[in-house]
């Protein structure tokens, strides 16, 4: 039996916020409310990564949040999608070239949708959920790496291991 | 006959003196012989007594009686002694005050020619407790022993089996003054083995079982003094020929229970039960388990023909229904292991009086089923308890953490005694079942609806007692690299295995169990059998069934898939860390210790005392 | 009820619950004024978790979550089959038992927290289960199912007071608002069951199901032999602890035991006694 057309059906995101103003998960929340009510097509803030399809991430990923970041995308079962959501998340917007910051998601992990604004709307932020939906659709079940990691990994993973190593990549030397 | 019943009491002492004799280092294995012989012959014993023509009556010659008060004198003399020797207050003053009230009943005393011996099928079903459970444990405490202090084992283990000697005689005498003379010897025996280790603890722990013990002890000579003196009684089965006489004194019925209380370590007089853990681990086994405590279900098991549907039977329902919520209560905030079982069994051992004082047929058989169930329970526990503070050097809570890890085999075991103890398809939960639903026929009674209530709370709260343990104990970093028993000296597994065999074979014959053998003690004790049916595994009981199909589905749930656990490995999936919001966090899990209950403790002792009172008083008649 | 009637219910007990639990999903949005998910919504979530890839802490903890699903469904089926239903209620335990140990059983803050709660969950629901089994063996005679299911009074009408109790204590057992300290998503997100994922969460997602069915035959059992009015009763209760469920903001976990505890068991109990001394 085919079950890849219910992912489309019951898309569970999990959202994570890199230190951004704060504009942008306002809007994403303001899509669970009456008004936009995504919750139509399924789709259910859960909280958790363990049990969620879709990464909404704002922010322009701070450096004290990469590892948390990487932690929680390590931590989602495939298939998985991240929406980059507002400016900040998708190049690093207002915070670009800060010393503190990682100029968007995209520098830490693999980015599927980008959603522009300062702050997104929500109605941006339903469409790139449902292209991020279309996305999700086509994936396989194979384990997503970040481009520069290059851990050599075979099923089953470890992912505690996977991500100390990718870690020491990212790092080099320096943690933090 | 007469020589088998006195063998029961004779053999436990021929071999406690055997190994005493046989000091040292040397003798070790001898001496492990020597106790190992006790199982056999303590067993084959009882079997001769339980296929024996019972109730049975024995006449003593005079001497006998002349010897116990001698032996009355000497161990009250002993008492004052060791209270001005270690200058306590209470202790001294009553053993003095029971030293009066002695000479009081002596002066008294009335004639009799009622045989002084009396064995039942409640004496023999106490036998068969004492004869198995108890005798493990000696086994086991050859062994811990061993590993603690070599050169005192002799004289260890040499006070146990004189101990179940000792039970198993104040368990079938009849005449209540030589109950009171062994009821003051278990209190003897409890005294030395607390004080067994002799530090400032020990010593103080043990004055204070002896004070306590000895309050109990006065409650049975002025209830022996106020039936002398209402109706000449001096025998347990005179008594039982008031049951069903209206109008009845219970002055000295309420005094003899209040003693009961005392002995059950029931709240207030807890305290003596919590002091027992300082001693070498069998000391609690076989205090908690097969002796000592066993004696006050006993004594209202004795007495329940009598005062069942009286005030005091009411009033015991409450008062001790209100301990085994109380009880249970506090062992939520205690972090030590042994006083976590300390605490429930003072909290059970309110369940039991609780049923036996309910009265009825079917109350008596949920009684007699949780002494059974819960003496081979806990001493399973304990010994576990033991063992692992020997090898593996956990006492609190905290240390037994991740045990799994290291240690499947007591672990499991571990579990299945604590599961034992709330879950489906177990002797206790099913013992709580019978109880239930017996009292749900006199809901018009306040004390009915209250013990429904005391059993339902109490019952669920040392679920979340034991399952908050068991949680502890079942935590674990990752996977099972390699399963690997842990190494249990044979002696251990010896005393723990026949339990836990007992423990899921008697839960699963459980049906057969409670005809078969169970239900002619209720006969004895109240005149009928309880009207429970057999067919196959299912129990079949006046107002509902328990079926073959439910127990064998919950063992399978609870034994075999856990169990399976272990070797059930999900190897093809992916390996990852708990969820900590993304951080990295160093996790040192603790767990939950209820502090916010030791709020009510003193509330609940107050209400404890109150409780007390009002059975002494109001159950007792004494307004 | 037979056993092949209780048999066959009981396995399909998962699709009674999966829709109970579309329409509480469709009830809620449309009483906080959202249009809502399509009715069929937990089944398009239980096939999709069918598809994802599994990951685990290891293996004890993922094969708890089986045993829970396994351990509710039977403890459903001791219900359903008409036996007694004091067992019925401890059996229930026992299904929570695996939540429990499974939740125990891993190093994370969330989940020991989770199950801690849900232990106190049953602390605060289970007296109250049994009181109105000894209520239903006073007013019909039985403490069997089947009989009870057979009788010719209507429990409800003796037992007003010990009802409401058992509505108000709908929540703690369903794990809804106000009482949801174990899940309590935006807290502890989601307790014991926090840790399992892909066919390991579905085991413990399914296994919720079956506590609705579970929770919802407790409530027709209060109209005993009229099966209408049976009916009746589970729809109010429905559309009563889905309002609860909206209106309410969680307690903490005191509050929830001294709720049930000085409030809801009193009033059971005061029910039980007027019942008792009036048959007497
Ligand atoms: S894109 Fe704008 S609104 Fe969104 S987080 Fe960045 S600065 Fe804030």
């Amino acid at each position: 039996m085919d079950f890849k057309s219910f992912r489309k059906k019951s898309p569970w995101i999990l959202h994570y916020n890199t230190g951004s103003c704060n504009g942008c998960d306002i809007e994403i929340l303001a899509c669970l409310s009456p008004k936009y009510d995504v919750e139509r097509f399924g789709i259910l803030n859960r909280g958790n990564p363990k049990q969620s399809d879709i990464l909404l991430v704002t922010g322009p990923v701070t450096k004290r949040a990469k590892e948390r970041l990487l932690r929680l995308y390590f931590e989602m079962p495939e298939p998985k999608v991240v929406v980059a959501v507002g400016a900040c998340a998708c190049s690093g917007g207002v915070f670009r070239h800060m010393y503190n910051v990682e100029n968007g998601v995209d520098k830490v992990i693999p980015v599927d949708v980008y959603v522009p604004g300062c702050a997104a709307r929500p109605e941006a932020i339903i469409d790139g959920l449902i292209k991020a939906l279309e996305i999700l659709k086509s994936k396989g079940k194979d384990l997503e790496l970040p481009s520069w990691c290059k851990a050599d990994v075979k099923p089953p993973v470890n992912r505690a291991k996977l991500l100390n190593s990718c870690l020491e990549e990212f790092h080099g030397c320096r943690r933090d | 006959m007469e020589k088998i019943v006195y063998s029961l009491f004779l053999v436990p002492w021929v071999l406690a003196l055997a190994v005493f004799l046989l000091p040292g280092a040397r003798f070790h294995r001898l001496r492990q012989l020597i106790t190992f012989l006790s199982l056999p012959a303590l067993s084959f014993l009882t079997y001769l007594v339980w296929n024996g023509h019972l109730p049975l009556q024995i006449e003593t010659p005079r001497w006998l009686n002349l010897a116990f008060t001698v032996y009355d004198y000497g161990l009250l003399l002993y008492f004052l002694y060791q209270g001005i020797k270690f200058r306590d207050f209470l202790v001294t003053v009553l053993a003095l005050f029971q030293l009066f009230l002695l000479t009081w009943i002596l002066l008294i005393m009335p004639e009799s020619s009622v045989p002084d011996f009396y064995v039942d099928r409640l004496s023999a079903f106490m036998f068969l407790i004492v004869s198995t459970v108890g005798t493990l444990i000696c086994i086991y405490a050859t062994k811990y022993m061993e590993q603690e202090n070599l050169e005192r084992e002799n004289r260890f283990v040499a006070i146990l089996l004189w101990f179940l000697g000792v039970m198993n005689l104040a368990v079938s005498v009849n005449n209540i003054e030589w109950f009171f003379a062994l009821f003051e010897t278990t209190t003897l025996a409890s005294y030395i083995l607390i004080r067994f280790r002799w530090d400032e603890v020990s010593i103080k722990n043990a004055l204070r079982a002896l004070w306590m013990n000895q309050i109990g002890g006065i409650a049975i000579l002025l209830g022996l003094l106020f039936g002398i003196k209402y109706y000449s009684f001096t025998h347990f089965t005179q008594f039982l020929s008031l049951s069903g006489k209206p109008a009845i004194v219970m002055i000295p019925l309420g005094f003899l229970a209040v003693s009961a209380l005392v002995k059950g370590a029931q709240m207030p007089f807890h305290r003596w039960l919590l002091g027992a853990m300082v001693a070498p681990t069998p000391v609690s086994a076989i205090l908690h388990s097969a002796t000592m405590v066993k004696i006050a279900p006993y004594l209202i098991l004795r007495l329940s023909p009598v005062i069942k549907g009286t005030l005091l039977a009411k009033l015991l329902i409450i008062t001790t229904g209100f301990v085994f919520v109380g009880a249970g209560l506090l062992a939520l905030t205690q972090e030590n292991f042994k006083k976590i079982l300390a605490y429930s069994t003072i909290s059970l051992l309110g369940l039991m009086m609780l049923t036996a004082s309910m009265g009825s047929s079917m109350a008596i058989l949920a009684s007699l089923t949780l002494i059974l169930f819960h003496a081979v329970v806990k001493a399973l526990l304990f010994m576990e308890a033991g063992v692992m503070e020997k090898l593996f050097k956990a006492k609190y809570i905290e240390d037994i953490r991740r045990l799994v890890e290291r240690a499947p085999i007591t672990v499991a075991f571990t579990s299945i005694g604590f599961m034992s103890m709330t879950i489906v398809p177990y002797g206790i939960f099913v013992s709580k079942w019978m109880a239930i639903e017996e009292a749900s026929n006199f809901l018009s009674h306040g004390a009915y609806v209250g013990s429904i209530i005391f059993m339902a709370t109490g019952g669920v709260i040392l679920a979340l007692l034991y399952f908050k343990v068991i949680g502890v104990m079942t935590r674990k970093r990752g996977e099972f690299l390699k399963f690997q028993l842990e190494k249990v000296p044979f002696a251990y597994l010896f005393s723990t295995v026949p339990l836990v065999l007992f423990v899921i074979v008697g839960s699963i014959f459980i049906a057969k169990l409670l005809c078969l053998s169970v239900n002619p003690v209720v006969e004895a004790v109240i005149g009928t059998p309880a009207p429970i049916i057999a067919k196959g595994l299912t129990l079949i009981t006046p107002v509902s069934e328990l079926y073959g199909w439910q127990i064998i589905g919950a063992f399978v749930l609870l034994l075999i898939v856990p169990i399976l656990a272990y070797f059930v490995h999900f190897t093809g999936t992916d390996r990852v860390y708990e969820y900590t919001c993304g951080e990295k966090l160093e996790l040192n899990i603790g767990t939950y210790n209820f502090f916010c209950i030791q709020v009510v403790e003193p509330f609940v002792e107050t209400a404890a005392v109150a409780l007390f009172i009002l059975t002494l008083v109001l159950g007792g008649g004494l307004v | 009820m037979s056993y092949w009637t209780a048999f066959i219910l009981t396995l399909f007990s998962p699709v009674i619950g999966g829709f109970i639990y579309g329409l509480e999903r469709i009830v809620r949005a449309r009483m906080q004024g959202r249009v809502g998910p399509p009715l069929l919504q937990p089944f398009y979530d239980f096939f999709k978790l069918m598809d994802k890839r599994s990951i685990i802490i290891h293996s004890f903890h993922a094969f708890m979550g089986v045993m829970y699903l396994i351990g509710t469904w039977f403890a459903l089926f001791v219900l359903l089959s008409g036996g007694d239903l004091l067992i019925a209620i401890f059996f229930h335990v026992l299904s929570l038992a695996f939540l429990v140990v499974g939740g125990f059983s891993v190093r994370s803050p969330y989940s020991v927290i989770g199950a801690m709660r849900e232990l106190l969950h049953m602390v605060a629901y289970e007296p109250l289960y049994v009181l109105s089994a000894t209520a239903l063996y006073l007013v019909t005679g039985t403490f069997q199912v089947s009989g009870i299911l057979h009788s010719e009074h209507v429990p409800l009408i003796y037992l007003p007071l010990l009802f409401i109790a058992v509505l108000f204590s709908l929540p703690a057992i369903l794990k809804k608002s106000p009482f949801d300290t174990a899940e309590a998503h935006q807290e502890i997100i989601g307790g014991p069951e926090i840790e399992y994922s892909g066919k390991f969460y579905e085991a413990v997602y399914t296994a919720k199901w079956i506590e609705y069915v579970y929770a919802f035959f407790f409530i027709f059992l209060f109209a005993g032999g009229n099966h209408i009015l049976g009916a009746l009763l589970i729809i109010f209760a429905f559309f009563f602890f889905n309002l609860l469920d909206n209106v309410t903001a969680r307690v903490n976990f005191r509050q929830m035991v001294a709720f049930h505890w000085y409030i809801l068991i009193p009033l059971a109990v005061t029910n039980l006694m007027l019942i008792a001394l009036w048959r007497s």
